[in-house]
């Protein structure tokens, strides 16, 4: 089968369904999409969630309700991990492996805040920034790590 | 299909820093991306988190793709990656909590995302063909392929058009459709696309 032997019927069908698969996908997905290429001149590895402390207490249940009063998340990236504990009225922070860093915030709008990790990786974050925020880690060997953006 | 010469011109726009060449490409992989998160049952958060995943991972290894026509498998293959991340986030080491497909063969998973990929790249193909239409075939068939479908006289009173013209010039719209060349650049294999039924 080609698409140059089917009939009109079967074209009509295969195009109604072309349109109605790129109209199931919301607009800002689309465009959380196209703002993702902002990020094609900065030189930094994407450190990933790979632990995220509130879906881990929805999958165990009620064992886990009082460990999810603090979240906690863990971003890897190839070289260093990023650990972030969500505190009642900040953030706290350890870069892993142990070393000195500068972590910036960066917020959808472009503002940025820069905070110091000291010599065994650790930083903290006051106040809490507006969500959706993201994390830049910069250490002082030259490593740059960018998380995903940071909804809480 | 695997060398759609205007994926190649895109990705290498996009590789010049082309902030609107990124974009059409954004909109025409959107929808492979989001079907396949589909495909693993993941609620709007987690698809958000996997799209701006697949995104930035595709902003950062874009020079990087040897053949740029080969986007389409790589965007699929890293977003069914980026689906498992996030389901062993959420689950840990809970392989009982895997879906199905990660559980199957790899055979299974493999002819899953192939034929995402072969879907959109075909409706890709037909979304632009369909959008380079003349424009009086453009608005016919946009009424046309509205849910519901109109009846022929609502038709013919909002595009002025005699109801007995209806149906030829639809015809003659879906025959230009079917001439362009982004369809015949597709290539696809006999008995790859299977039409189903639609339930007009």
């Amino acid at each position: 089968m080609s698409i140059v032997t089917w009939d009109d019927e079967e074209l009509f069908a295969a195009l109604q369904r072309a349109i109605r698969a790129r109209d199931a996908v919301p607009a800002e997905f689309v465009d959380a999409g196209k703002s993702a290429f902002a990020w094609h001149n900065i030189d930094a590895e994407l450190a990933q969630l790979t632990y995220d402390s509130t879906r881990d207490a929805d999958m165990a249940g009620a064992t886990r309700a009082e460990a999810a009063s603090i979240r906690a998340l863990t971003f890897n990236s190839a070289n260093i991990t990023i650990e972030l504990e969500v505190t009642r009225d900040g953030l706290v922070g350890q870069i892993v492996p142990a070393q000195v860093a500068t972590i910036t915030v960066q917020s959808r709008v472009g503002a940025n805040a820069s905070v110091a990790a000291d010599e065994i990786g650790c930083f903290s974050i006051r106040p809490i920034p507006a969500s959706p925020f993201r994390l830049q880690c910069t250490t002082g060997s030259g490593i740059e790590a960018l998380t995903g953006w940071i909804t809480l | 299909m695997r060398d759609d010469p205007s994926v190649i011109a895109l990705v290498a726009r996009v590789c010049d820093g082309d902030q609107e060449a990124w974009n059409e490409l954004i909109e025409r992989y959107a929808p492979l991306v989001w079907s396949i998160c589909l495909r693993y049952q993941l609620g709007r958060q987690d698809i958000d988190d996997v799209g701006q995943s697949v995104w930035l991972l595709l902003v950062e290894h874009v020079r990087e793709l040897r053949e740029p026509a080969a986007l389409p498998g790589w965007l699929a293959t890293t977003t069914r990656n980026e689906c498992l991340r996030v389901l062993r986030a959420a689950r840990r080491l809970d392989v009982e909590g895997l879906p199905p497909e990660d559980q199957m063969p790899p055979d299974s998973v493999a002819t899953m995302i192939e034929q995402e990929i072969i879907e959109a790249e075909l409706n890709a193909a037909l979304r632009l063909a369909f959008s380079e239409l003349p424009p009086g075939c453009h608005d016919l068939l946009s009424m046309l392929l509205s849910d519901p479908p109109p009846g022929y006289a609502e038709v013919s009173a909002a595009l002025g058009m005699p109801i007995g013209s209806i149906g030829p010039t639809r015809a003659r719209c879906l025959e230009r459709l079917r001439r362009s060349p982004h369809l015949a650049a597709l290539g696809i294999q006999p008995g790859a696309v299977a039409v189903r039924e639609t339930g007009r």
